[in-house]
């Protein structure tokens, strides 16, 4: 059996959009409060993982926590505010900014790729965050776009978020697209979708990245409201009839009948 | 400030944690707080699984309400597998009452023949709603009158390999008889786990259950229309909740979806809508 320091980091690692801060917490010690005390690791693990958001101490921009602009120590770089950051993972708060200027061999594509993105993400997102990072020693470059919105009064929630590594020598990018969203009046509901991307890139600018990031982002949107069709028609149809083929409802008081009178097909099923 | 009821913390995060793995964590709060196993078992909605009767070979659903121990009973035979010591059978006399959900529960001799026909209505139900699938009835007796469960469950064709879909119900009331009339308490969970996969789409899970309830007084002539209101209570119940599952499933995730991105450019969308302005401004003038 798992540990309980485990078990309770999966609670953590499983959280919805934006609900590991709230009621959460309170909800995991159930019967063990201290626990929460050793759940850094699982904290760290989430926010890197989920592309958590945060503002810097003064600013108004949110920046990105992920192990691809990770300093070690705690520490997380921004590039569009050259800043540098400590994260505290169990409070989701940014403290103690130093200026962080990037350098490097690729840090003019690094800086040209936050340029394209920041047109392309203030054209499709109304919430998001974005951000670039040298990677590999300076071999390649990550690129993360995340998008939350949260709304409790209406019992939901929902996360965007994609990563793709450019590799300059062969002008690639690999990556997928995850989006979360979770409903729960009366109820709780999980969309939760996983799409990994390639592809190549013509012309290997800024502009030119962002430009190949919205199509395939577009193309999976449009795929994706596409499945929600075919599922509604498809699947959820050939589990329950919304009537019986009739077009009646049961007729309830005669219900003893219905067996002999009418073939339904039942007892011939399972003999 | 006081510090959370367990019971509620616990009921909490499973609301919040994937539900289509709501029995992995269900079991895992269990290791995490063993007091809540009976309450947690007793309160939180499950996946059916299905089993086979070895008396009658028909398919059968398995549910804390027909459980002894780790036998269940089979609302067709009337027989727990594996069979109970002889010191557990027996259950209780026509009178008696027992809230026996998970105590090996076998109704009374009235209540049981309102068992046998419940399960034969509602799986005239089954058919002509599922045109599959497997359904069972379950009712124990109250002091009052007597309370059950009809449970309905449905797998979409698992050779289908792009898209699947389980659809389980579980319906549980309680019937309080007050001479002519009868007052009915409905809670309805349906759990609705689908999902699909391409090579241009990826992998997309749409899991999760809805919950609702209903009270009503409804007269009784005598037993068989106690079956009929049960029957139209839950028929009412599930076209709501179908109704509301296509709704939530596929309506309200895909508005989510576009509050997150817009797949249109959203300054186009801005100048569309001040034009529009502009245009019925100038129609008012």
């Amino acid at each position: 059996m798992s540990s309980p320091k485990a078990i309770v980091s999966s609670f953590v690692e499983g959280a919805p959009p934006g609900e590991v801060s709230s009621g959460y917490i309170k909800a995991l010690t159930i019967s063990t409060p201290n626990l929460v005390d050793e759940l850094g690791p699982a904290f760290k693990k989430y926010n890197e993982e989920q592309f958590t958001t945060v503002k810097l101490p003064g600013g108004s921009q949110q920046v990105i926590v992920s192990s691809h602009n990770s300093l070690g120590g705690g520490r997380y770089y921004d590039v569009e505010s050259s800043c540098s950051f400590a994260f505290d993972h169990a409070t989701q708060k940014a403290s103690a900014t130093e200026s962080h200027v990037l350098d490097g061999a690729q840090a003019d594509l690094t800086k040209s790729i936050l340029k394209g993105l920041s047109a392309y993400v203030k054209e499709h997102f109304t919430n998001a965050a974005y951000g670039a990072y040298p990677i590999e020693n300076d071999s390649k470059i990550a690129i993360i776009i995340v998008a939350n919105k949260y709304s409790p009064n209406n019992f939901w929630n929902g996360r965007w978020r994609s990563l793709y590594i450019f590799d300059p020598s062969s002008n690639s990018l690999e990556g997928s697209i995850k989006v979360d969203v979770h409903y729960y009046e009366d109820g709780n509901v999980r969309l939760l979708t996983n799409k990994p991307l390639t592809a190549s890139v013509p012309s290997a600018t800024g502009a030119g990245i962002a430009r190949e990031i919205s199509a395939a982002e577009k193309k999976y949107q449009e795929e994706l409201n596409r499945s929600f069709t075919s599922l509604s028609e498809g699947a959820f149809k050939a589990l329950r009839r919304q009537l019986p083929v009739t077009r009646q409802k049961i007729e309830w008081d005669k219900v003893a009948s219905y067996r002999l009178g009418q073939d339904i097909g039942g007892g011939a099923a399972r003999r | 400030m006081a510090s959370p009821d367990p019971f509620d913390s616990a009921l909490d995060l499973l609301r919040r944690l994937n539900p289509k793995h709501t029995s992995e964590h269900l079991n895992n709060i269990i290791a995490l707080a063993p007091d809540l196993t009976e309450d947690l078992l007793s309160s939180v909605d499950q996946p059916l699984t299905v089993r086979r009767c070895k008396q009658t070979g028909r398919d059968y659903l398995l549910c804390d309400y027909n459980r002894d121990g780790d036998s269940y009973r089979s609302p067709w035979s009337n027989q727990f597998d594996p069979p109970l010591d002889e010191a557990g059978v027996g259950g209780v006399g026509a009178g008696g009452s027992n809230e026996g959900a998970g105590e090996g529960a076998v109704p009374g001799e009235r209540v049981r023949k309102m068992e046998i026909k419940a399960n034969e209505a509602f799986d005239v139900y089954r058919e002509l709603y599922y045109e599959g699938g497997v359904s069972s009835v379950y009712l124990w007796n109250l002091d009052d009158g007597f309370a059950g469960v009809v449970l309905l469950k449905k797998a979409s064709p698992q050779n289908d390999s792009t898209s699947s879909g389980v659809w389980d119900s579980i319906h549980v009331f309680e019937a309080s008889e007050r001479g002519r009339t009868s007052n009915y308490r409905l809670t309805s969970t349906v759990i609705l786990s689908l999902a699909t996969r391409g090579a241009s789409l990826g992998e997309v899970d749409l899991s999760g259950y809805m919950t609702r309830q209903v009270e009503q007084d409804l007269p009784v002539e005598n037993d068989e229309s106690h079956i009929a209101n049960i029957g139209r209570l839950v028929e009412d119940m599930e076209l709501k909740m179908r109704n509301l599952l296509q709704e939530v499933y596929f309506g309200k995730a895909k508005d989510v979806v576009g509050d997150l991105r817009s797949i249109g450019s959203l300054s186009e969308g801005q100048r569309d809508r001040e034009t529009q302005r502009e245009l019925i401004g100038s129609m008012r003038r």
